[in-house]
């Protein structure tokens, strides 16, 4: 909780035009883009308590050093476009968002680089850099409102991503603002930012508020990586220096194919020919649901692939020749220009299905391509009678970032609640199948393992425990948290322990009178009196059950209730 | 007192909220939410607002039908929309409501009362309607109220506000180059109904609607011009949804564009004179994204020799907003003098000499954006570029 007096410091601090903590405010920033069932509000507190837009650098430092120093939770933000609860607050505090430190600082043509500060929005970046003949390799298909640092802290893959790579291949530094405030350059060794006697970080910030950390010897690696896919558990990204390439031709292609075999084995094909920009390929089911929404372009088969090509004139049309003569050994179709356009236009628009829920529940994973007709089959296999559209993308090793969209309607709270389950075994079925999580967040968190690495995660938890180790730096994110159950919960709990008591031992005398009888005959109801006072042992074991689920991780508690989601789900379906 | 929320219900679309897929899209052009970096300004977050007190059944609070209003109108979000939410329409219902909430801002409650008192926005007598025609007499001498199958509709802001005059004044002396026998309505000229349309008052602008339809069709009419696309959209698409297509029925609206393009297509006009100009195009909202009308302008301009038509980086569906629309130079002039800076700047990086549109609306805007960024650009209506290049 923000004491009271707290708020006016940090307005001070922020600048009172960028502060609010009013509630219609601070709940437009506890959301992200995914609709969350009702649960999530009694075992978290996803509630903000106020709001911060930094305008610089320092603002961002000096809000930590406050925060830190006052315990205050906070959450840093991009544009809140993510669906994995990075962005999402977990014990209420500050939100900094950060979309107001937008600013394009440096392009350097001859290094073929472009430093923004962290907020500024993907399309804005790319209107910019095209009028200066250029362009970044790959942006994510949120480009209209992601911004910058809000992908870097995330992670992942995207458009440009099958021949460039993910958002980690085109970072070249950034600077972060660690969770004691200082201000790093993350191209500088661990150490020499860290280790006694090393050059002065550039800026120190308030004395008074000044923090000297220690690293130890083993985090000596170049640090970007590690704050890449690190969703701000280790800092705040407040500049990013992203490499740029010249602005070159698109030529995009919409093939179709009759069935999923022949789709991947035309991807794989391709890919073993050349390289192009962006290869996405979308269900017959995904297929379906755009035909009824009338958004379906006219093609020949319902399996779509569109396959952007990069380069001039005469290289795309030579490679989209041999492409057309790969994909005749799939029965494979080249569809007109016209549809290709469309579907490349189509690029920044996956959630069109939505109007069809008008819920989604979201799930995003990596699988090889290799093993993605397995995958395929498994999931419609898995979630049979359920409405799933399925769509991925490739990256530059061959995995393909499959997103599925499962339909729902969040305003029926019981079966949405236990849909829950199919955004978690999506990811489950993609780990059967040799696939990684897409991105941590809070939902992936016991992941995280795989997610980095051993070794990584090792250096990141140092880096944390170092820097913050009241954890108040976006908590739950990377590193598990415990729960944070709601007032009505633990109520509900008391409650729930306080009926289920006397009728469990009611139930236990009529079950087996002669065990209960012989071992423990005083624990007994069989007036009003004793139901009283074993509904009051009741309310007492609910209490400390409750205290007990508050130190439960995250974590843990979706591993365990996963299978009962699943089973919620078949019976209220 | 109506049910809460019951104008979103009649049409169906108190679901849209829920359809939202918080993507952000609408935050990259909306101009109010790029001018406060604020969600609760943006399109997302007004949805999400508006889902919670759908669900709960409350009415919107004041603070929250302020922010509603601090909205151009402009479309650009409902373009842009991941889960195509008709927000156009979607605003104007939400509006509708405060209106039945009786929370309209105050000017709203200004413009309703001098439309009530006087049939114009201005509050000014219907006498002076026909100040507009002072520096073109001749040319209308005999014109009011005559029967004649094409009609030029000045409207409010160009009957009332000199500034504007010239738009009508070019526009009658294009008629008179090209020989077009033609009418004006004078003091029978209503307002078109237009800021009640913008402001969800639709069961107040029928009268207005059948007023002006009644006159036109006294009169023998069958085309209408206009400089206004308020107006014009009016006509076109508000008045057939409030009173059914066949009110409209036999009717032609065309644009100032529109109707240029006819007359130079048809031989009745002719650019002979070279005018060697660069000019950056603005597309007014309600021609563009709200009716999808884009090209006649530029056809209009590459038919005038010399003169050069320069995109600005955001154009036709993509065309940034003016400032001035969805009565929000009413509701906060100041957010609305921003937004028409923002858009000057984005001509004047174009390179052009002047940048032109055709609206009444636009033009103010873009002149006080000009002021206000104290830019070197000029701005030019298409009625004047036309009756420059025709040497009239």
């Amino acid at each position: 909780m923000i004491q009271k007096k707290h708020y006016q410091k940090l307005a001070d601090i922020v600048g009172e035009e960028f502060f609010s903590s009013e509630e219609y405010m601070t709940q437009l920033y506890s959301h992200d883009i995914s609709a969350l069932p009702g649960i999530v509000n009694d075992i978290i507190n996803p509630q903000a308590e106020a709001v911060a837009q930094p305008t610089t650098t320092e603002i961002v430092s000096n809000l930590l050093k406050y925060c830190k120093e006052h315990n205050i939770k906070v959450v840093p933000r991009g544009h809140g476009t993510s669906g994995y609860g990075g962005a999402l607050p977990t014990k209420g505090g500050l939100v900094v968002d950060m979309t107001r430190l937008n600013g394009i600082f440096d392009i350097d043509k001859g290094s073929m680089t472009i430093e923004v500060g962290a907020g500024i929005i993907w399309g804005r970046l790319l209107e910019y850099l095209e009028d200066e003949g250029l362009s970044v390799a790959t942006y994510p298909s949120s480009a209209p409102s992601c911004t910058v640092g809000g992908w870097c802290a995330a992670g992942g893959c995207g458009i440009g991503s099958t021949k460039y790579g993910g958002i980690r291949e085109q970072v070249v530094e950034m600077e972060v603002v660690l969770p004691d405030g200082e201000i790093i350059n993350t191209i500088e060794k661990m150490s020499d930012v860290f280790k006694d006697g090393s050059p002065e970080p550039f800026f120190k910030g308030d004395d008074a508020f000044y923090y000297k950390s220690e690293v130890s010897e083993e985090t000596n690696d170049e640090s970007t990586s590690l704050f890449i896919d690190s969703n701000g558990a280790l800092g705040i990204i407040t500049k990013v220096t992203l490499k740029v390439i010249p602005l070159r031709k698109i030529k995009p292609m919409t093939l179709s194919f009759p069935n999923k075999e022949q789709t991947i084995g035309a991807m794989q094909a391709i890919l073993n020919y050349t390289k192009p920009f962006y290869m996405h390929f979308k269900t017959d089911q995904f297929f379906g649901m755009l035909k009824e929404l009338g958004q379906a372009p006219n093609t020949t088969n319902e399996w779509l692939v569109l396959c952007a090509l990069e380069g001039t004139n005469a290289e795309n049309n030579n490679d989209a020749k041999e492409i057309a003569e790969i994909i005749s050994m799939y029965h494979g179709t080249v569809e007109s220009d016209e549809i290709a356009h469309h579907e490349w236009d189509e690029r920044f628009y996956p959630m069109r299905v939505k109007r069809l829920g008008p819920s989604v529940a979201p799930s995003e994973v990596y699988v090889p391509l290799n093993r993605m007709v397995n995958f395929i089959e498994h999931c419609n296999k898995h979630f049979k009678g359920e409405k799933m559209a399925m769509e991925g993308a490739v990256n530059h090793q061959n995995e393909v970032a499959v997103l599925t969209w499962f339909l729902d309607d969040e305003r029926r709270r019981i079966p949405f609640m236990f849909g829950w389950y199919r955004s978690l075994d999506v990811i489950n079925i993609g780990l059967k199948h040799g696939g990684r999580a897409y991105s941590i967040g809070m939902w992936n968190v016991m992941h995280s393992r795989t997610f980095y690495g051993k070794e990584n995660l090792t250096k990141m938890g140092n880096l944390k425990r170092r820097t913050d180790p009241k954890n108040y730096l976006n908590s739950h994110k990377v590193f598990p948290g415990p729960l944070h159950l709601s007032t009505r919960m633990g109520f509900l709990m008391m409650f729930g322990a306080a009926l289920a008591v006397p009728i469990a031992i009611m139930f236990a005398w009529w079950l087996v009178p002669s065990l209960i009888g012989g071992y423990a005959h005083w624990v007994v109801v069989n007036d009003l009196a004793s139901f009283l006072l074993w509904a009051l042992v009741g309310v007492g074991m609910g209490f400390i059950a409750q205290e007990f689920a508050n130190i439960i991780p995250i974590s843990v508690m979706l591993s365990m209730g996963t299978p009962f989601l699943r089973l919620g789900r078949k019976i209220f379906h | 007192m109506t049910k809460p929320f019951e104008p979103l219900k009649l049409e169906g679309l108190d679901i849209e909220p829920l359809i939202c897929a918080r993507c952000g899209f609408c935050t990259f052009v909306c101009p109010a939410y790029l001018d406060t970096l604020w969600d609760s300004q943006s399109p997302r977050g007004k949805l999400f607002q508006l889902a919670k007190l759908i669900k709960s059944k409350k009415p919107i609070p004041a603070d929250f039908a302020a922010r509603i209003f601090q909205c151009t109108l402009c479309g650009a979000c409902q373009e842009i929309c991941q889960t195509d939410i008709p927000l156009l329409r979607f605003w104007q219902l939400v509006r509708q409501e405060i209106g039945n909430l009786e929370e309209w801002p105050e000017i709203v409650n200004y413009i309703d009362t001098a439309l009530q008192e006087t049939n114009n926005i201005m509050e000014m007598d219907q006498e002076d309607r026909m100040l507009w025609t002072d520096m073109v007499d001749d040319l209308v001498e005999g014109k009011t109220g005559i029967k004649a199958e094409v009609a030029y509709f000045a409207g409010c802001n160009i009957s009332f506000k000199g500034t504007l005059a010239h738009m009508g004044e070019n526009t009658v002396k294009v008629m008179h180059a090209a020989g077009v026998d033609f009418t004006i309505l004078g003091e029978e000229e209503y307002c078109c109904g237009n800021p009640y349309f913008v402001a969800g008052g639709f069961d107040k602008g029928i009268e207005l609607a059948k007023h002006n339809l009644r006159k036109m069709k006294e009169l023998g009419v069958k085309t209408v011009v206009f400089n206004c696309p308020g107006c014009h959209r009016s006509f076109a698409e508000e008045y057939p949804h409030l009173l059914g297509k066949e009110a409209t029925e036999g009717l032609e609206f065309l644009t100032f564009s529109e109707f240029a393009l006819k007359l130079i297509n048809e031989g009745k006009i002719k650019f002979t004179k070279n005018y060697p100009h660069v000019v950056a195009w603005h597309d007014p909202c309600e021609l563009g994204r709200h009716q999808n009308i884009y090209n006649p302008a530029r056809e209009v301009l590459n038919a005038i020799p010399g003169l050069q038509v320069r995109e600005m980086k955001h154009n036709r569906n993509k065309a940034r907003c003016c400032g001035g629309g969805g009565l929000l130079k009413g509701v906060n002039p100041m957010m609305s003098v921003r937004i028409s800076g923002k858009r000057i700047d984005e001509a004047t990086k174009t390179g052009a000499e002047f940048m032109a549109s055709e609206c009444p609306s636009c033009t103010m805007s873009l002149n006080d954006g000009i002021e206000h960024i104290e830019s070197d650009m000029k701005f030019k209506d298409l009625s004047q570029i036309v009756v420059e290049a025709l040497g009239l």
